[in-house]
């Protein structure tokens, strides 16, 4: 019985951590610096695809089948690219929505994210189909007794890390402070020597850049990529950085295992649970919205009037 | 004495000009229409667009000749309804009994009244509502039921489920009075997923392989599903939808033009320029959005009945966030908050991707990029929205 | 002395631990015009919101006629008869001016989504009616923005801006009418003309009480029959201008210590 408790915890914080990765994306472009980037799922998930791709041509090129080593390296690689894929973006299309009206970015983002999976679906060969997408850890550490997948820590370390790493570079670093300076007023900070498109594009790599670690470990999670997973991990994660409220690193984790709770509870309790498991999981979103709509830890935007 | 002629006879040939006007613009669609229907050859298809692009390029260069025709609409409203009624009415007839043709006609004005029925939240009122497939689907699905179940005649289901569909779209306003933006779209999409979901797995809506065998509509023991006979002259059955469908799109005109044109409609613009501003002016902006919320999802369940019921079988696939997607870039491309742009809108993004067949794997993708397109180059859309005017 | 229209009892507000607004009380007669002034940040506007419920004060008490205010949502407030103008107007920039001002008749009209469909030809003579009613409010505001009344409001010009918006406040037959910094951005010959403006709106309407946010002291001496002075969240002194700049609290709120210290000896 144990065995199945200790099995579903498991499941929740992984599955939350991986949550997190995304959703602190989010938090990061949404809640600090009013970006909206409905997208961010979408390009979190170009990762998967990118390390495949990768890992058969580094290894082409070397003449040598495609092994785990590769695929690693590959994985490295892919968490760079989508990084800059995310700069990328911001150049060619999220910038110019800056200074429009929030429904036109809004939209335009929602249609950025259907191009994104379209692209892959047509681009990547078979893209239609899933791939099969390998482990990044196999086995299991032996923790106090319990025997926990190394894929387990490993996702729960990741997010750890990366949430830690962003609340420190917010709270404490010279660029976060920047970051917090461009998201207050432009102007005054253009004039304090701060280039406002510059940590722009920081804070698009960084945010691109851990999400595609997400995108990443759930691609491994859920043994292959698809094109179309976005559109559930994007939305999910979106909704964990909503709950958690907006601008908050802790917030962002916290939604996450929220959700992520919500989602394995029902999947174990629940008689059909698995195809139910969206509809208590918006239900959730959308009560603490109605009922906090900062979300949990968000703090209520004052309009200056 | 001279002068006072020539300024008499300019006058008396002013009207004849704007008549001939509104004529000559309305048959000259009409034609164009159909062309574009019964186009079989991609190329005549691309050559039309041209056209097309080239008329509105045209429009651009030269406003006067744009505000003479908008001018001549409006001075001749009822002549120009009812010429409009005519052609709409004899339009079957000129498609050489093309069922295909006919086919794309019902589809398109399905769709145009799903476009009209989201123009009122995202183009008078600025609210962003990824749901409106969903509200489809709920109409689709209530009327199926009904008659499958309960052997509910079609006449009686249509009321019923855009009623439950209503009632659904007050729901999806509630989170609307404290969520702005970014949320409520969250909201929507996520309303979106949940219906999605549900059709997909409850056991009475069918599940994935959804509900089969809905009956075809009866009037006055007439079939919907046999051929409709109008003076010896024998229309395939198609075209007994395409009249139901056209009478729902009048209707939906009619609705739009009379909340546009009204306190509503004035108060859903105030919300869309400034939500703040809008709420000290007494606007109870609440109320309102919700307001544009049931008003969308009544239009859009009367179009999901007559959808489940022209087709006769649904399924969740028929109601998904795509579909939502693509209403919404029916609108912005169209024009937002402008009846017309609209409705060409929903009509050229209907009939294009069934025309370019051969890039039907890359539907979705030219949807996307034509919202990105539209809202980079000209958000306003194809016809932008017009200043009221006011005979006072 | 008469009932007072408006009356403000210990009025406070707090943001977190920010305090915008401390203990401050005050009373508007009808007919009367009251200038509020004070430095930036003395919470000026945070008064505004709270009137016409933009904000709920943490504590303290707003009435009008004897009604309390406060918690009444902001549309219902409009109701009940006060109207506002905001410091960066907040105009209907897409909709025409005409359009601006049918909208401010928005709580004297009543047709909803029914009567819209259904009772076409009901609805269709009420909006003719505001219109009506709009315009003759535009030309008797000013001549030249009737004249502009079908452009779109944010081709207007700054000075044109700030009459649209009184000319929608008005609109609703309002008892009470804030003006938040009207003159701002203009120069003397503008401010002159929307004094002269101002003072044909109230001589219009007797009964209309009004309340001025300015900076701009030419206005403050002219137009106000009292003021009321803000600093910090606290109301300094109220009475005639000419009484209340003489006040050594105040001249500090301005000038700073020593400036008021030079200025009383020069």
């Amino acid at each position: 019985m144990t065995e199945l408790i200790v099995q579903q915890v498991l499941n929740w914080l992984t599955l939350g951590s991986i949550y997190a990765l995304i959703a602190v994306g989010f938090s990061l472009l949404f809640g600090v610096l009013n970006i909206i980037h409905f997208s961010h799922g979408d390009v979190s998930l170009v990762s998967p695809f990118i390390a495949l791709a990768l890992t058969q041509s580094l290894a082409a090129a070397v003449g040598a089948p495609a092994s785990l080593g590769y695929f690693v390296f590959a994985a490295l690689l892919a968490i760079i690219l989508t990084g800059l894929l995310g700069v990328v973006l911001d150049i060619l299309v999220i910038q110019r929505f800056r200074n429009a009206p929030a429904m036109m970015a809004l939209v335009a983002t929602v249609a950025l994210g259907i191009v994104l999976r379209e692209v892959i679906r047509n681009g990547f060969p078979n893209g239609s189909n899933p791939h099969p997408f390998p482990r990044i850890a196999s086995g299991s550490l032996d923790v106090g007794g319990f025997m926990i997948p190394t894929f387990d820590l490993a996702a729960m370390l990741a997010a750890v890390l990366a949430v830690a790493a962003l609340f420190f570079l917010l709270g404490n670093t010279r660029l976060g402070l920047h970051i917090k300076a461009v998201s207050q007023d432009r102007d005054a900070a253009r004039l304090m020597a701060i280039s406002p498109s510059r940590i722009f594009r920081m804070t698009f790599f960084i945010a691109s850049a851990v999400g595609a670690v997400g995108g990443l470990f759930f691609s491994s999670y859920a043994g292959m990529a698809r094109f179309d997973f976005s559109i559930e991990v994007g939305l999910i994660g979106f909704s964990a950085a909503v709950v958690g409220g907006l601008g908050s690193m802790p917030g962002a984790i916290i939604g996450s295992l929220l959700i992520a709770g919500l989602d394995t509870l029902v999947q174990a309790v629940v008689a059909n649970g698995a195809s139910y498991r969206l509809v208590f999981v918006f239900l959730l979103v959308i009560a603490v919205l109605v009922f906090r709509p900062s979300g949990l830890l968000g703090r209520t935007a004052i309009e200056k009037v | 004495m001279i002068t006072n002629l020539s300024v008499a006879s300019r006058k008396a040939y002013r009207p004849l000009t704007t008549v001939a006007l509104v004529v000559a613009t309305e048959t000259v669609g009409a034609v164009f229409l159909r062309q574009f229907l019964l186009a079989e050859d991609w190329r005549l298809v691309v050559t039309l667009l041209a056209i097309f692009a080239a008329a509105l390029v045209a429009f651009e260069r030269r406003p006067h000749l744009e505000g003479a025709i908008a001018s001549g609409f409006r001075t001749h409203r009822r002549f120009a309804t009812l010429l409009g009624v005519v052609l709409v009415a004899l339009f079957p007839f000129a498609l050489e009994k093309n069922t295909y043709a006919l086919h794309l006609c019902v589809v398109s004005q399905l769709y145009a009244v799903l476009a009209l029925a989201l123009n009122f939240q995202l183009g008078s009122a600025n609210i962003p509502n990824f749901a409106t497939g969903a509200s489809y689907g709920i109409g689709a699905y209530v009327s199926a039921l009904l008659a499958l179940n309960f052997d509910v005649s079609f006449w009686i289901a249509l009321p019923a489920a855009a009623i439950v569909a209503t009632a659904f779209g007050f729901l999806l306003g509630i989170p609307s009075m404290r969520t702005r933006d970014s949320y409520l779209a969250l909201v929507t999409i996520a309303f979106g997923v949940v219906i999605n979901q549900l059709l997909n797995t409850l056991d009475f809506t069918g599940g994935p392989n959804g509900l089969v065998g809905i009956p075809a509509p009866e009037i006055f023991g007439h079939s919907f599903a046999s051929p409709l006979v109008v003076l010896g002259y024998e229309l395939p059955p198609q075209a007994n939808f395409y009249y139901l469908s056209a009478m729902l799109v009048l209707v939906a005109i009619l609705f739009a033009d009379r909340l546009h044109n009204s306190r509503v409609g004035l108060a859903w613009n105030a919300l869309r320029a400034d939500e703040l501003a809008a709420r000290c002016q007494g606007i109870n902006t609440t109320w309102y959005k919700v307001l544009a919320f049931a008003v969308d999802a009544f239009l859009a369940g009367f179009a999901g009945t007559i959808y489940a019921f022209y087709v006769g079988f649904i399924s969740p696939e028929n109601f998904t966030f795509l579909v939502s997607v693509t209403i919404m870039t029916m609108v912005i491309a169209g024009g937002m908050d402008n009846i017309l742009g609209v409705l060409v809108g929903a009509v050229l993004l209907t009939l294009l991707p069934e025309k370019l067949r051969a890039f039907s794997d890359y539907r979705i993708l030219f949807f996307g990029v034509t919202v990105i397109g539209f809202l980079l180059i000209r958000p306003q859309g194809i016809f932008p929205k017009r200043l009221r005017r006011y005979e006072v | 002395m008469a009932l007072p229209i408006l009356e403000g009892e210990r009025l406070t507000m707090r943001f977190g631990g920010l305090v915008a607004m401390a203990e401050v009380s005050f009373e508007l007669a009808r007919g009367e015009i009251l200038g509020i002034i004070g430095p930036n940040g003395a919470g000026k506007s945070t008064l505004f919101n709270i009137i016409s419920g933009l904000y709920v004060p943490s504590s303290g008490e707003v009435r009008l006629e004897g009604q309390r205010l406060n918690g009444v949502p902001a549309h219902t407030i409009v109701k009940r008869g006060v109207a506002r103008t905001f410091q960066s107007s907040r105009l209907f920039g897409d909709l025409s001016v005409l359009d601006n001002v049918i909208i401010g008749r928005h709580t004297h009209t009543h047709c909803g989504v029914f009567d819209a469909i259904f009772r076409h030809s009901r609805a269709k003579e009420e909006l003719k009616q505001a219109a009506v009613h709009s315009e003759r409010l535009l030309r008797t505001v000013s001549r030249n923005l009737f004249e502009q009344r079908h452009r779109p409001a944010a081709e207007l010009p700054q000075a044109d801006r700030r009459r649209l918006e009184i000319a929608r406040a008005l609109a609703s037959e309002p008892k009470v009418l804030m003006l938040d910094e009207p003159s701002s951005g203009m120069d003397d010959a503008d401010t002159d003309a929307l004094m002269d403006d101002i003072r044909a709106v109230c001589a219009e309407r007797p009964d209309l009480s009004l309340m001025i946010v300015e900076h701009d002291m030419r206005l403050v001496a002219a137009l106000p029959h009292r003021v009321m002075v803000l600093d910090y969240g606290q109301k300094l002194a109220d009475g005639p201008f000419e009484e209340v700049r003489r006040i050594p609290r105040v001249q500090e709120a301005y000038l700073g210590r020593r400036g008021a210290a030079s200025h009383a000896e020069g």
